[in-house]
């Protein structure tokens, strides 16, 4: 009975692999998005050459706007000025670049001892070592995204992911895809936030990741 | 959409997956995919996975490795970045060697007589 039931849990835990398996099969089959929301159909897609052009303009626009804005600081302005007030953004990086070239250090240590196939207690070594690191470094990048959170370059990239996003959602419509939004301010205005971040994260990975 | 890189991994180590992707190097018309340019960028490191997966498996049934380089993603980084370094330094050290003779300095015998 025990081993039955033992079984029953492998297949389902196999079930499920393949059901992981099939959704992200899904997302790479093709180099458009479909998704339900609601009871209807969304898609996003890549942005074709005029929408690219449309994007660039949007983004320039939004650059000189930005520039002009006197509360937004360039990214090297606001290290600047945390470093007047004892943060220092360039430390953090030397702490990071070091971090890196230990990970890799181990990472080739570890890629050559699989090679000549030595016992698992080495290998658990320089994964436990990498793993450690990892942590470290996750810790650093944390805090430096933190920091520079309001930077030009990030509020300009999060303007850009928006209007990817608003370029390439598009409605089901009587078996056709029509573009959801037909300007970027209806876009932003639009009342369910709910739709606009699963757009969101399926542009992105079409496009970014 | 979190681990997704985990999750593009592991679909592209799958059985399915990696039989599909030796069948499209091989036989012309299978594809892996509906579009055939353009491709997304979760597309493109699903095809880097791919490779490397492939180059892993190669490595196991020449004995090279053992399966245990599955037993973590950390493993499977690790062999791949090592294997292509080590790759890249024979490829150095050929043309290293291949700069010698075509540079070699070759003298005739004069003749004095």
């Amino acid at each position: 009975m025990e081993e039955r039931l033992k079984d029953a849990e492998k297949i389902v835990k196999d079930m499920e692999k393949e059901n992981e398996l099939s959704r992200v099969g899904e997302l790479i089959k093709d180099n458009r998005i479909i998704f339900d929301y609601k009871d209807k159909k969304y898609r996003v897609r890549l942005l074709n050459l005029k929408e690219k052009e449309e994007l660039d303009q949007l983004r320039r626009k939004k650059f000189g706007q930005l520039m002009k804005d006197k509360d937004i600081l360039l990214e090297k302005d606001l290290i600047n000025q945390y470093k007047e007030r004892g943060v220092n953004i360039e430390e953090l990086d030397d702490q990071l670049k070091k971090l890196n070239a230990e990970e890799l250090d181990f990472q080739i240590k570890l890629g050559e001892s699989i090679s000549k196939n030595e016992i698992e207690s080495i290998l658990k070594n320089y994964k436990e070592q990498i793993e450690d690191l990892r942590i470290k470094k996750q810790i650093l990048n944390t805090q430096k995204n933190l920091l520079l959170e309001f930077s030009l370059e990030n509020s300009l990239l999060n303007y850009v992911a928006q209007v990817i996003t608003y370029l390439s959602l598009e409605e089901q419509k009587e078996d056709k895809w029509q573009r959801m939004f037909d300007s970027l301010d209806s876009f932003q205005t639009y009342e369910d936030e709910g739709l606009i971040n699963i757009a969101g994260s399926y542009s992105m990975l079409l496009q970014y990741i | 959409m979190e681990n997704i890189y985990s999750k593009i991994r592991n679909l592209a180590k799958s059985i399915k997956a990696q039989n599909l992707f030796v069948a499209a190097k091989e036989i012309n018309g299978i594809r892996l995919f509906r579009n055939s340019f353009d491709f997304s960028k979760i597309q493109e490191i699903y095809l880097s996975y791919l490779y490397n997966y492939d180059s892993i498996n190669r490595d196991i049934i020449l004995e090279k490795i053992s399966e245990h380089v599955f037993d973590s993603e950390i493993y499977e980084d690790s062999y791949i970045l090592w294997k292509r370094k080590s790759n890249k330094k024979e490829k150095d050290n050929n043309q290293n060697d291949l700069k010698l003779v075509v540079g070699k300095k070759i003298t005739f015998p004069t003749n004095k007589g």
